[in-house]
């Protein structure tokens, strides 16, 4: 399955993303995606940064402090992998 | 016994013990009570005046500071390691022990962090972000590589830039001032952060990290190239935004492509209200109200901060700026604390308007 990690925001707004191929079923991603979800924030991050996850047609917030020990290689492997796709369109 | 004091009646005593030992026999132990009984009722009957009086009424008391007076700033720099987490991060520096540091991302943040203070102390008589002498923290190295800066509500952190398109954000002092802003504008109007009430957060930011760094570098209008972030982004040519000609600080950026700010109204982008979107276009349409301000300055001549930074200032702590306000909202009350601070027909207050006409709102 293709994942695609997508950046947003910053003090000057750039959207940048990787993506990897990985074994994972869809019963596994729903668990993942569950556990990586953002606690609803007090405020807005003024000039904050945010992650989304999409695969196949879904895409979901994410918070990469809560990435379970089995992914946090892969994940620090698409974050360091990310580049800059575009800075002034909306959604990507 | 508590450890701050001798006697154990001056320590956290009941109520309706302190009563019981003011009626004691000893009289030793009476007087104690009758006295700490005393200090109590000063204390609750003092808290209650300092939370209901008004911040003129403090700055009067010698409570908030104002210019001249005692510095009162408090500020910590931590290194965060190139890791996510504040809890493991190292303190660097802070004001009291003003420890002698080699890290240049510490060091820059210290020199911007004061730049800041100071700006909004000796002109302003702000103590602090929250006008009550609030911790200064800020953060260097956050993360691998991080290309950016931000408030979070409690800190400024700063990461190292990617090393090819940025580089640290800790090297412009307007971008350090443009965060602490954020602050001042959380404590003041908060306005939303979305759409022109986020753009104008946004520019709210620009306009006082811009005059924080002229300020730092004693530039006036005509000296100044009203330009954020110039350092932090690589390349001679290249600045995060331009205050003076938006849309211009990066022209075919081999990873950016071309800026995207608009200088006027009529140029406004109407994005969505995500993240993806930059919150309806936040750091996208601040460039409208940045330049007004920008032309209202310039026409005033001198020193943005001594008669466009006074009026701007009077707008972001007025009372009648709304959460939501809107670009024409902030144009109205620039023109009246145009008019109060300088005059009906000052040249002040036809500068202002001239600003908001160049930008078309």
């Amino acid at each position: 399955m293709k994942i695609k990690l997508i950046r947003t925001g910053g003090i000057i707004p750039i959207t940048k993303a990787a993506e990897a191929e990985v074994e994972i079923t869809a019963h596994e991603l729903e668990g993942l995606l569950e556990k990586i979800q953002p606690d609803s924030p007090a405020g807005r991050i003024k000039d904050g940064n945010y992650y989304e996850l999409t695969a196949g047609n879904s895409r979901t917030p994410v918070d990469l402090e809560k990435i379970p020990d089995e992914y946090k290689a892969l994940f620090s492997k698409l974050k360091s992998d990310l580049k800059i796709i575009s800075n002034k369109k909306g959604p990507v | 016994m508590c450890k701050n004091h001798l006697n154990p009646i001056h320590c956290i005593v009941p109520p309706y013990m302190l009563t019981k030992l003011m009626e004691s026999g000893n009289k030793k132990i009476a007087d104690l009570a009758i006295n700490s009984n005393f200090r109590s009722f000063r204390f609750r009957s003092d808290r209650i005046f300092f939370q209901q009086s008004s911040i003129r009424e403090k700055t009067i008391l010698g409570l908030i500071g104002k210019p001249g007076g005692k510095e009162t700033m408090a500020m910590e720099v931590y290194d965060c390691k190139q890791k996510t987490d504040f809890m493991s991060a190292n303190l660097l520096w802070d004001t009291r022990t003003n420890q002698k540091l080699t890290s240049v991302a510490g060091k820059n943040v210290i020199k911007g962090g004061k730049a800041a203070f100071d700006f909004y102390w000796q002109l302003f008589g702000r103590n602090s972000i929250d006008n009550k002498g609030l911790l200064i923290k800020q953060y260097v190295h956050f993360d691998k590589g991080m290309d950016n800066a931000y408030w979070d509500g409690r800190r400024m952190v700063y990461g190292d830039g990617d090393g090819s398109v940025f580089t640290s954000f800790t090297s412009d002092i307007d971008v350090i001032g443009h965060e602490l802003t954020h602050g001042v504008t959380e404590n003041e109007a908060n306005l939303d952060y979305e759409n022109q009430s986020g753009a104008m957060n946004e520019s709210f930011s620009d306009i006082f990290g811009i005059m924080i760094k002229q300020r730092y570098n004693n530039q006036d209008v005509k000296k100044s190239n009203w330009l954020i972030g110039e350092k932090v982004m690589i390349g001679p040519k290249y600045a995060l935004r331009s205050m003076k000609a938006p849309g211009t600080a990066y022209i075919n950026h081999p990873e950016l492509g071309d800026d995207p700010q608009p200088a006027t109204m009529d140029k406004y982008q109407k994005l969505p209200d995500t993240s993806s979107g930059d919150w309806g276009g936040v750091h996208i349409n601040s460039g409208i109200t940045n330049f007004a301000f920008y032309v209202a300055a310039f026409n005033m001549g001198g020193y943005a901060w001594e008669k466009a930074g006074r009026i701007w200032y009077a707008v972001l702590t007025d009372k009648d700026l709304a959460q939501n306000a809107k670009f024409a909202d902030v144009k109205d009350l620039t023109i009246i604390h145009a008019e109060k601070l300088y005059g009906i027909d000052s040249s002040e207050v036809k500068a202002v308007k001239q600003g908001w006409a160049e930008a078309k709102v």
